[in-house]
């Protein structure tokens, strides 16, 4: 499991241009950044290629870091996984999404070391909660989310792999978000207080 | 319309996490996130309440290639720390001088006087739970100890800024800081007691502190003065 305050460490001294933090950064993180990738472009040699582009736009943009965000890694992830969408929809890959009982490996896999945690803290309890969400969710809806999240599907190509209109499939991933938002949050409460401005 | 007022800013942020939101739309919500900050707030609270951990099994080890190319790319080379900057090469030093300091000049200087105490002074909180800061006052006024509950240190191109905040009185700088865990002399004693309803605060600011005199960025830690 990754150290929140270690990661932020690096980032922030990347920012400043600290080559041997950022190197630790890679080393830290890349594993999982190319896992992230690899669900999406799903060929390893895009998704080292996708790799290699967050990384410089990591560098290139570190001193636009929230040095207050909770989950710094989430930052890098969003890079990593808006990169893959970018390449996959530019070269309109064919992809390949194994069946539809894909989305309930991925889940187990995703969501394996939370659960294997003997640490009952906050983050661990957070992991169960949107496991346990996940699961409460209706099968289409938990689908579409888990297809979308892990595979980087648009709303066209859920439509297409889930043979379904358009406007059904762009209905579940809204209700699939909503619903786990509102579940999670009745599992843990509020997180924090970043409540939208009134 | 702000989008951090928009009715559909948690639809937005859902949808960017999970990368249904593309195009036009997506880049649209980039520069919002880059320019309100309720906007990258909210989609902060997404990514802390939809925080996947993964699993070892998840993982994919890259090849050592990737690695490479991107430091070519980036030419690390040319921001590599100089030898004479290496930590543990300092770090052996400060300790073989401290040894033959101590060496040197005997143990006269072990029996010093009890070091200065400290005393809460204020405890500053921000908008996430984690984010705090315990403020300690020296016996004699003249020190102040922050101690973040994790540390956070200022971007390059800003700095954070203590204010001391009189109620109904305008911010009064206490000290420029880069890193919200910091050891502070005061140029003054603080008054002995602070007015009823002080609060202390921090500010983000360009390098250096304010160009104005007064807080110019958002605070990201407040608090009151405890009596």
């Amino acid at each position: 499991m990754l150290d929140d305050r270690e990661v932020r460490r690096l980032i922030l001294a990347t920012a400043a241009s600290d080559a041997a933090a950022f190197e630790a950064l890679y080393r830290k993180t890349a594993q999982l950044l190319l896992a992230v990738a690899l669900r999406i472009v799903g060929r390893r040699e895009l998704a080292e290629e996708v790799l290699h582009d967050a990384f410089l736009r990591i560098w290139h943009s570190a001193d636009r870091f929230d040095p207050m965000a909770p989950k710094p890694v989430a930052w890098m992830v969003a890079i990593v996984r808006n990169r893959a969408i970018d390449l996959v929809s530019s070269a309109n890959l064919a992809r390949v999404v194994a069946a539809v009982e894909d989305a309930e490996s991925a889940l187990e896999e995703a969501l394996g070391a939370a659960m294997s945690s003997d640490q009952i803290v906050e983050s661990d309890r957070r992991a169960a909660s949107v496991r346990d969400c996940l699961g409460r969710l209706k099968a289409p809806e938990r689908q579409a989310l888990v297809l979308a999240y892990h595979h980087g599907l648009s709303h066209g190509e859920l439509a297409r792999y889930l043979n379904k209109p358009l406007g059904t499939v762009k209905g579940w991933v809204r209700r699939a978000l909503e619903n786990m938002r509102a579940c999670v949050e009745r599992h843990v409460g509020e997180v924090g207080e970043a409540r939208r401005a009134p | 319309m702000k989008l951090g007022a928009h009715p559909k800013l948690d639809a937005l942020c859902g949808e960017f996490l999970i990368g249904t939101l593309r195009g036009a739309a997506r880049r649209r919500f980039e520069r919002a996130l880059a320019r309100e900050p309720a906007v990258s707030r909210r989609l902060q609270y997404w990514e802390q309440l939809i925080a996947v951990e993964y699993s070892e099994k998840f993982l994919a080890k890259p090849s050592a290639a990737t690695w490479q190319r991107i430091k070519r790319d980036l030419a690390l080379h040319r921001f590599a720390a100089p030898w004479y900057a290496k930590v543990w090469l300092w770090r052996i030093w400060a300790a073989a001088a401290t040894a033959a300091l101590v060496l040197v000049l005997g143990l006269p200087y072990v029996n010093r006087p009890a070091p200065v105490g400290y005393s809460t002074l204020a405890l500053m909180q921000g908008k996430a739970p984690e984010a705090q800061v315990t403020v300690e006052l020296s016996d004699d006024r003249r020190a102040l100890r922050l101690l973040a509950a994790r540390p956070v240190q200022a971007a390059p191109s800003q700095s954070f800024e203590l204010w001391l905040i009189p109620p109904g009185g305008a911010p009064k700088s206490l000290a420029v800081i880069g890193t919200l865990d910091s050891q502070i002399e005061l140029r003054g004693a603080l008054a002995q007691p602070l007015a009823r309803g002080s609060k202390l605060a921090v500010s983000v600011e360009p390098a250096g502190g304010s160009p104005t005199g007064g807080p110019t960025g958002p605070v990201i830690v407040i608090g009151d003065v405890l009596s």
